[in-house]
């Protein structure tokens, strides 16, 4: 992974995606290691009685992912400021295969270098599922 | 196992009641370190050498390696079972995550899910580092959706490290609704 961006952001710059498959184990693996156990997450029957069509991710997960995203875009020279709001419009079950994306949407100064807003989106075969905004400081 | 349901009954007076009360307070039982790091990482396919990498976290300005931001709620959940609890039998229902405006908050609900998150971080978190998180519910708004009747519950968790400095602030909606047992919609 790049320490740092070979140019400077702009406005409209567009992130490089992220491609994920939804496997069961995938979801086990990140229940066991983000320690959210709900049922929904690992058991489709339950996921389907609260709506949903099969076990989906939960929300560390695609929080988790956005942050990669982020990062490998732009490196280890960033700091997280905010996270959110994420939305959760659709479920993200298993046998989908996830697209991260994201662009650049603002860049303001700060007292110790700069501000950037990122807005950030997943999209399965069904359209997009989870938006979420990111702020990242750049020292 | 369709049929199970989960999340503490009650009125909504009862749920009312709780507005802007503190509901959950606890300390998550691990300590920040590399190995709960790399478990993390790896599902999620996520390669960065400050998570993993002394030397690559300190020429960036990190002391030691730093956990993902978004580990702080990892390391902030309750343990599911501590030395001194009863043992699970096999007819107990499953212990899921402890989100408190669901399992500490009285409603007319037995079904559940997230639907948006935002977290503002302050403080980074290192190895060694332990997570504490206090919940409160700040706000309850009724709906009816798809899925069933009930509300929308924001709680807002305030974790903090051991030296009592706020890693982060995240507010959590969740919709609590009603399901008749059997009934998938």
């Amino acid at each position: 992974m790049t320490e740092k961006l070979a140019k400077a952001p702009a406005v409209g710059d567009v992130l490089p995606a992220i491609e994920i498959p939804i496997t069961l184990q995938r979801l086990v693996m990140e229940a066991g290691a983000n320690r959210d156990f709900s049922l929904m997450h690992h058991d489709s029957a339950v996921a389907q009685s609260a709506g949903a069509s099969a076990a989906f991710a939960n929300t560390f997960f695609l929080m988790g992912m956005f942050e990669r995203l982020v990062r490998n875009w732009a490196g280890s020279c960033i700091r997280f400021k905010k996270i959110g709001p994420l939305k959760m419009l659709n479920f993200n079950v298993v046998g989908d295969t996830l697209l991260f994306r994201g662009k650049v949407v603002a860049i303001d100064e700060v007292e110790r270098g700069e501000k950037w807003l990122l807005n950030l989106w997943c999209e399965s075969g069904r359209g997009q599922t989870t938006t979420c905004m990111v702020e990242v400081i750049k020292e | 196992m369709s049929d199970v349901g989960w999340g503490l009954w009650g009125s909504w007076e009862e749920t009312e009641a709780c507005l802007n009360t503190v509901v959950g307070e606890w300390w998550g039982p691990d300590p920040v370190e590399p190995g709960s790091i790399r478990r993390w990482l790896e599902p999620k396919e996520f390669d960065c050498a400050i998570h993993t990498d002394v030397g690559a976290a300190r020429a960036v300005g990190f002391p030691d390696l730093v956990a993902p931001a978004s580990m702080v709620f990892s390391y902030g959940v309750a343990p599911y079972w501590l030395p001194g609890d009863s043992s699970k039998s096999i007819d107990d229902e499953p212990t899921q995550i402890q989100i408190p405006v669901i399992f500490n908050v009285p409603a007319p609900c037995n079904k559940s899910f997230a639907t948006s998150m935002e977290v503002e971080f302050n403080e980074p978190l290192y190895p060694g580092d332990v997570v504490g998180c206090v919940s409160r519910l700040i706000d309850i708004q009724r709906k009816t959706l798809k899925v069933g009747p009930g509300a929308f519950l924001r709680q807002e968790d305030t974790y903090t490290k051991q030296s009592g400095e706020v890693i982060a602030v995240a507010n959590l909606d969740i919709f609590r609704f009603y399901v008749e047992q059997g009934v998938t919609k």
